[in-house]
């Protein structure tokens, strides 16, 4: 099977580091010196179930307040991280304005979404109570809601993981492959599954 | 104080060294691989045994020795300890004949004497080594038993520079020469001198040592003046570079840089000879007290096992233990021997007691991989092949060096990397099990050769270094788990489907698997690497050296057998013996050697034993005389002595030995190798001819300078009655050289005050570019203030850019201060040092000051300025004081505007120009047009920018903005300003980005507003024909504001109007996309502003985007590479502050303003619309596509949110809006937008 493109849209306001979080994800354990400047600075080869695919992460990192330019990065993905600080309200609030944006624009009720907590290390400054913002990816549709923490690695690979799976599934229900052997649907099913185990997952065992 | 043994009694101990029995102690490592074997054996049984079998095909061959008595030859241990870089001869080896041929190949011994410092390429099994005299700077064979390790922390910094030099060398010779266009290099040897003395206590001329010691004072000069013309040598170099002349004059420069340096070192191994005889004496004489000895050698061998021989003067038996131990263990191949000698027999000992201090002084007690281990572990030490010195650049040529260890650990790691990777990668995609199978094979085979490389490291090192056992057992597990993981898979999969159908789950788990198994792989890589540097590098297979592989069968299988714990030792050194094929040398000689005259032996020669100091050792009292009176001291003296005239030659040439030497030498057993040394002269021809193959030879080109060196080895050889002034008698012979008489003293002078400098040079960490890449912060101003070259621009820019970022401005003042101190007051060194601490102050208060933060330091620069500056240059404090005072009048910014930033700007600075200019173009606008302008001004009509020239329209639209751009301070850039809502430093950065949204809206806007689709298809056309004028004028900021405007789902749902929009238009359009596309990283973009002449206004996003990674993707901090065996440092990253500095010079490059004239009534109309549209409150993308919404209608079918209450919703709005907007139009038409400054933030 020829290996899938994906494009992924790293949003959220200014200083939620998800810059940090992207570059975690693309960076590889032993680069000592990151280059953000050049092509292909931003892609990843994963898998996921099974299937190899490469990643291209727009991240609109330090370019915030170019709101004009948002409807351009957002055209370009197929699948959203929705970014947020557990430290900063605000930072969560303003998320629904992209969110909207973002359905808007893809003219889709069913736009694959994660909403990411990010810097849940800093846990004594924590602003946003987990079932609060629990509360609103369930709002959104059952988007699955992660808490990361980019400073420690920790649910990095998850959330990418995850909002792959969601464009991977939708790509397969928009097109789906002739004949498809005995396997596919048996994989087909289990993300599902997973998926809505993993909801819950991030409420227990982010901890 | 002269009673020496007699010559014939030392031809007698010479003779009795020869016969000397050795055992060999085979058992330990018998059982020691056997046990191994039987460990570990799930995982990688069969490697070792398969690896071990090629190992020995590896093995060149030195040349076979001259040997009289084959019986009685010592049988060599199979150790491997440490592998030393530089030997030092105790023992002349003056073989027949130079250059042995069995076949075409032939192989070149050198010739050494005694006190010759070599630098070793290889090790051989059988102990020969392939090294490189520094006194002459010939290359060949010798016998590694003659010599022993040459390595004391004294001068250990100065020996790894010149490894590091010679290194340097011979990537140079491959053409990589990019290094010697910059002397930084040469940096480590003059820090390596001045640790030197330092150590010595030698470093000023006032020092207690140097003022009373006469040959102290000279070899000090002298080895200042070494250091000096290898200065000037690189500089030479540099210039030749520079002037990008032909290949030869830069070899030649080359082989001058590397023969210099090997005089520096020589003469620093003298004078630490001296030193060490001498120092002793004189702190006596000087009444010191509180150094009874000299302070390290002795001291060092203090906490050494003392060997059994220890008897009356203490002093006496220190150094003789420290000898034995060293040789110990510096000799793998002789250690059976000296262990003989020394503790089983009654041999004499040697006669270099106290020479060998000077000789062979141990290193430091405290490095436990130093040679100080019993011989036993070390006869466990599996030897199978030549070690090398393992190089520090790395940057490997030709076929040879692919078998080297430290290679194939590269290569197999690299290939395991890809393996995993691979398999990572394919084992989900293609679901057959069979595939699959075949990847985990893959990767697990790769895994395992990468094992067996390790495992082969391991069984080298003689220590069994526990890290790397346990990281090689770590990474077994790994493996054992990936293995595991992949089997899972496949039972599950066949267990719950029957299918070849692999299931995410544990795909996961083997990703995870495989992912450790890299990390544990990386972590042994890294061990192993440690293992070889301390070991030294070795080759595997076959293969090198040219020799052919029956050759390589024939001596391998023997040498194979030694590691067989069935063979008896015995008959490892008969086969060898009787191989017939004489080995081969690392090159061919280029014309014939002279048929090689002896026997099939090819073991080393023995050992001589040449003790006169035993005799003298019974007589000596145990005083300070009998410390002066060393051999060394002897030796060299005698040369000079009887050789009198030789001082006052200009050129001296190769001193033959006079009878009167040999009448003088009470040493006959020196005399035999001595009388060799007539034939050493055609020996050295050879050599150098030979050597020239390897590019490297040191006579070619520059015979005086072979002629003074070879005057230099040839004093050592002989030993004659010791005196007082022996050392000073040979300090004249350094000191009397012509080279040294036609040095300038002035340049002596000013090395010496080069050497005085203290430095932080060996805190700096340079990338592959030579580049600095990290460093501590006196090393970083330390790298500002050179005083021998201008600093590089960039690094210059970068630190005032970002010190800010690593440091606070007290720390660096207090930093630059104390290098003011430092450096001292010298008309060479310290005067430009000094004047370059004023000056990075002065450039940092005239153009890189930041009030608000830098205010702090003002207090202590003014005290420097007023105190220190003043004092020592007059002018500069006055001026210093001054600007001080400037700064705290101007508190707002800098002095000087810095529009202009030296990054990058070499090339742009001209383009600065006056309105005035005749090249620039004439506004396009009629009468009308302006007199429109002005009525709108007035409030009495409406413009549209249908009204006007598309082009005029760009033009005047990127003025406003390039004047904006142009005033970006770099200072806004950093440290993700930009973004932070409370400060609001960034204000330029945030008005551009301000600008570009409104000048988006302002596109919507005008379309936005019309009713008819018509009349908004001619806008859109009217935009577009503007966005290529921007394009055109290379204002990317702008285009990539219009094109989102016209490419945002409100505007490009309108399908009605598009359809009017006519195809010429559209396919302009889709054009301009393709350059604004934001994929794959902006690429299209970045291609278009690579090397882009100013002026441009690019589109800024990008580099705030680039800088926000470059600084989370970048740590702060990097460690310096470690020294062997220490604590690594962290220092500042400042890869990451020149990334960032690179960045933003990328951006300067472009400030610079546009040749266009400017219309002001058309710049306040547009600032005035753009105002109107800031202002109101639609300007929201909501907003705008209600509106949208409104003016054509969701189809039905297209779409399910298309509900009447959204449409109702909308129109409301559009009433309301439509009101406020045109009410907006009139209000805001008065309203100037005057200044950027004023620009807030919304």
């Amino acid at each position: 099977m020829s290996q899938r493109e994906y494009h992924i849209v790293v949003l959220g306001s200014g200083g939620v580091g998800k810059s940090c979080l992207t570059a975690q994800f693309v960076q590889n354990v032993w680069i000592e010196s990151y280059d953000p400047t050049i092509e292909d600075s931003y892609r990843k080869h994963i898998d996921v179930d099974g299937r190899h695919v490469i990643l291209e992460i727009l991240d609109t990192a330090g370019t915030e307040q170019f709101t004009a330019m948002r409807e351009l990065y957002m055209k370009t993905g197929q699948g959203f991280l929705l970014v947020f600080s557990i430290t900063s309200m605000t930072s969560l609030y303003e998320l629904a304005e992209l969110r909207e944006q973002i359905r808007r624009i893809k003219e889709d009720d069913n736009v694959p979404l994660v909403l990411v907590g990010n810097k849940s290390d800093l846990e004594e400054d924590r602003a946003v109570p987990r079932p609060r913002a629990f509360k609103i990816s369930q709002d959104w549709g059952n988007v699955p809601y992660y808490e990361t923490s980019a400073r420690r690695r920790a649910n990095v690979d998850e959330v990418f993981t995850d909002l792959c799976r969601q464009i991977m599934l939708k790509d397969q229900r928009a097109y789906p492959p002739n004949g498809p052997p005995r396997g596919i649907r048996g994989e087909g099913r289990v993300p599902r599954r997973e998926r809505r185990r993993r909801h819950r997952r991030p409420v227990c065992t982010i901890l | 104080m002269t009673d020496l043994s007699s010559p014939q009694e030392e031809v007698d101990k010479h003779a009795s060294a020869l016969v000397a029995p050795l055992n060999i102690q085979k058992s330990p490592k018998r059982s020691r691989s056997k046990e191994r074997s039987h460990t570990r054996q799930s995982s990688s049984r069969g490697a070792p045994s398969i690896r071990s079998q090629s190992l020995s095909q590896s093995q060149p061959s030195p040349p076979l020795t001259p040997r009289t008595s084959r019986d009685s030859l010592p049988e060599q241990q199979p150790v491997q300890p440490v592998f030393h870089n530089y030997l030092r001869a105790f023992y002349h080896f003056h073989p027949s004949s130079t250059v042995s041929s069995s076949t075409d190949e032939s192989s070149i011994t050198v010739p050494i004497n005694q006190g010759d410092v070599i630098l070793v390429h290889s090790v051989h099994p059988n102990g020969w080594a392939d090294g490189t005299l520094l006194a002459s700077g010939a290359r060949g064979w010798l016998p590694t038993n003659y010599c022993e390790a040459y390595d004391h922390p004294t001068i250990r910094n100065l020996l790894n520079a010149l490894t590091h030099l010679w290194d340097l060398v011979r990537d140079g010779e491959n053409g990589d020469l990019l290094v010697f266009t910059k002397q930084d290099y040469v940096r480590g040897m003059i820090a390596g001198v001045r640790y030197f003395l330092e150590r010595t206590q030698c470093l000023t001329r006032d020092s207690p040592l140097v003022a009373s010691h006469v040959g102290l004072r000279r070899m000090r000069k002298g080895l200042l003046g070494d250091l000096s013309a290898l200065v000037k040598t690189a500089k030479k170099l540099q210039e030749i570079l520079q002037a990008n002349k032909s290949a030869v004059p830069v070899f030649e420069q080359l082989d001058e840089l590397v023969l210099k340096s090997f005089k520096l070192v020589t003469r620093a191994v003298r004078f630490l000879d001296i030193w060490a005889q001498d120092s002793v004496a004189l702190t006596n004489e000087l009444g010191e007290t509180s150094i009874n000895r000299p302070p390290t050698p002795p001291s060092d061998s203090v906490d050494l096992p003392v060997q059994p021989q220890t008897t009356s003067n203490p002093n006496e038996d220190d150094s003789v233990a420290t000898n034995d131990n060293t040789s110990i263990v510096a000799q793998p191949t002789a250690v059976g021997t000296y262990e003989e000698l020394d503790s089983a027999t009654s041999q004499p000992p040697r006669n270099l007691n106290r020479l060998s201090v000077a000789f062979s002084i141990p290193s430091e007690s405290d490095s436990l991989q130093s040679p100080l281990l019993p011989p036993q572990p070390q006869g466990q030490a599996k030897r199978l092949s030549v070690t090398h010195r393992l190089s520090y650049t790395g940057k490997l040529q030709g076929g040879r060096k692919q078998n080297l260890a430290s290679e194939r650990l590269n290569a197999a790691h690299d290939a395991f990397l890809g393996f995993i990777g691979s398999f990572i990668g394919l084992h989900l995609q293609s679901r057959s099990s069979e595939e699959l199978t075949t990847f985990t094979q893959q990767a697990v085979l790769a895994c395992r050769q990468l094992l067996a490389v390790i495992e082969e490291v391991w069984e080298r090192d003689s220590r069994r270094s526990d890290q790397l056992e346990q990281a090689r057992d770590t990474m077994y597990v790994r493996l054992t788990d990936l293995v595991q993981a992949t089997k899972d898979m496949f039972s599950t999969s066949d267990a719950a489907l029957g299918e070849e159908v692999v299931m995410p789950d544990s795909g996961k788990q083997l990703v995870s698997a495989a992912t450790s198994c890299v990390r544990s792989a990386g972590d042994c890589v890294a061990k192993a690497r440690f293992v070889i540097e301390r070991t030294g590098d070795f080759e595997f297979e076959s293969v090198g050296l040219g020799l052919s592989d029956t050759i390589f069968e024939q001596i391998s299988r023997p040498t194979q057998e030694e590691v067989e714990p069935t063979e008896p030792a015995k008959q490892v050194e008969p086969t060898l013996e009787t191989d017939k094929p004489l080995p081969a040398p690392p090159t061919t000689a280029r014309q014939p050697p002279p048929p090689l005259v002896i026997s099939e032996s090819k073991p080393l020669p023995q050992v001589p034993l040449p003790s006169p100091v035993e005799n003298q050792r019974v007589s000596l009292q145990p005083t300070q005389s009998a410390i002066v009176e060393s051999p060394t001291a002897v030796s060299f003296r005698s040369s000079r002595s009887s050789l009198p005239p030789l001082n006052q030659l200009p050129t001296p040439h190769l001193p033959q030995p006079s009878p009167s030497d040999y009448s003088q030498s009470p040493a006959s057993a020196t005399q035999r190798f001595f009388g060799k040394a007539a034939r050493a002269d055609s020996v050295n021809a050879s050599v150098a001819d030979t050597s020239s193959t390897y590019r490297y030879s040191i006579i070619r080109g520059d015979t005086c300078s072979v002629i003074s060196q070879a005057s230099t080895r040839a004093t050592t050889p002989d030993h004659s009655p010791a005196k007082k002034q022996s050392s000073q008698t040979l300090e004249s012979s350094f000191g009397s050289s012509s080279e040294l008489r036609s040095m300038a003293s002035e340049d002596v002078a000013a090395v010496e005050e080069h050497l005085l400098e203290k430095t932080y040079a060996h805190e700096l960490i340079y990338n592959k570019e030579g580049q600095i890449s990290g460093g501590s912060l006196p090393a970083l101003v330390e790298q500002l203030t050179t005083h021998e070259a201008t600093p590089d621009a960039m690094f210059v820019t970068a630190f005032y850019l970002t010190f800010r970022l690593f440091t606070t401005p007290v720390e660096l003042a207090q930093c630059l201060i104390e290098r003011f101190d430092y450096i001292g007051d010298s008309q060479s060194v310290g005067v430009p040092v000094r004047l370059r601490v004023y000056n990075v102050f002065k450039g940092w208060l005239e153009s890189h000051w930041l009030g608000q933060s830098d205010s702090s330091a003002l207090g202590i620069i003014l005290t420097f300025a007023t105190g220190k500056l003043r004092a020592a240059l007059p002018a500069a404090g006055k001026r210093l004081a001054e600007l001080t005072a400037k700064v705290t009048e101007v508190r707002a910014g800098a002095l000087v505007p810095r529009l202009v930033s030296s990054l990058g700007k070499t090339g742009v600075s001209n383009t600065h120009f006056s309105p005035t200019d005749s090249n620039v173009p004439n506004p396009i606008i009629a009468k009308s047009q302006m007199n429109a302008l002005k009525a709108s001004k007035d409030g009495k009509a409406q413009c549209s920018i249908l009204d006007f020239d598309p082009l005029e329209l760009a033009r005047q639209f990127t003025i406003i903005e390039s004047r904006l751009f142009c005033s970006i301070q770099p200072e806004e850039l950093l440290a993700s300003e930009w973004t932070k809502k409370k400060t609001n430093k960034a204000i330029n950065v945030r008005a551009m980005s301000t600008l570009s949204t409104d000048l988006a809206n302002l596109v919507a806007d005008t379309i936005l507003h019309l009713e008819d689709a018509k009349k908004r298809a001619i806008v859109i056309k009217q935009w577009v024909k503007i966005s290529v004028k921007c394009l055109e004028l290379h204002n990317y900021d702008s285009l990539m504001a219009i094109i989102c405007s016209l490419n945002s789902s409100m505007v490009l749902r309108l399908k009605r109007t598009w359809e009017l929009v006519s195809a010429k238009t559209k396919a302009r359009l889709e054009e301009l996309k393709t350059i604004t596309d934001v994929g794959r990283n902006y690429a299209v973009l970045r291609q278009r502003l690579q090397n882009h002449v100013a002026p441009c206004i690019p589109f800024v996003g990008i580099y705030l985007t680039d800088l926000t990674f470059v600084d989370v993707g970048n740590g702060t901090t990097r460690q310096l590479p470690g020294e062997t065996g220490r604590e690594s440092v962290s220092v500042i990253n400042f890869d990451k502050h020149m990334k960032t500095a690179k960045i933003i010079g990328q951006l300067q490059s472009f400030q610079v303003p546009y040749r266009l004239a400017a219309i002001p009534e058309m710049q306040e109309w547009m600032e005035s619309q753009i105002q109107r549209v800031r202002s109101s409150d639609q300007s929201n993308v909501q907003s705008y596509y209600r509106r949208s919404l409104l003016l054509e209608p969701r189809e039905p079918p297209a779409s399910v949110r298309a509900s009447p209450s959204d449409a109702d919703m909308a129109s409301q709005h559009l009433s309301a809006e439509s009101r406020t907007n045109s009410k907006d139009r009139f209000e805001f038409l008065n309203f100037s937008f005057s200044s950027t400054n004023t620009v807030k933030d919304r």
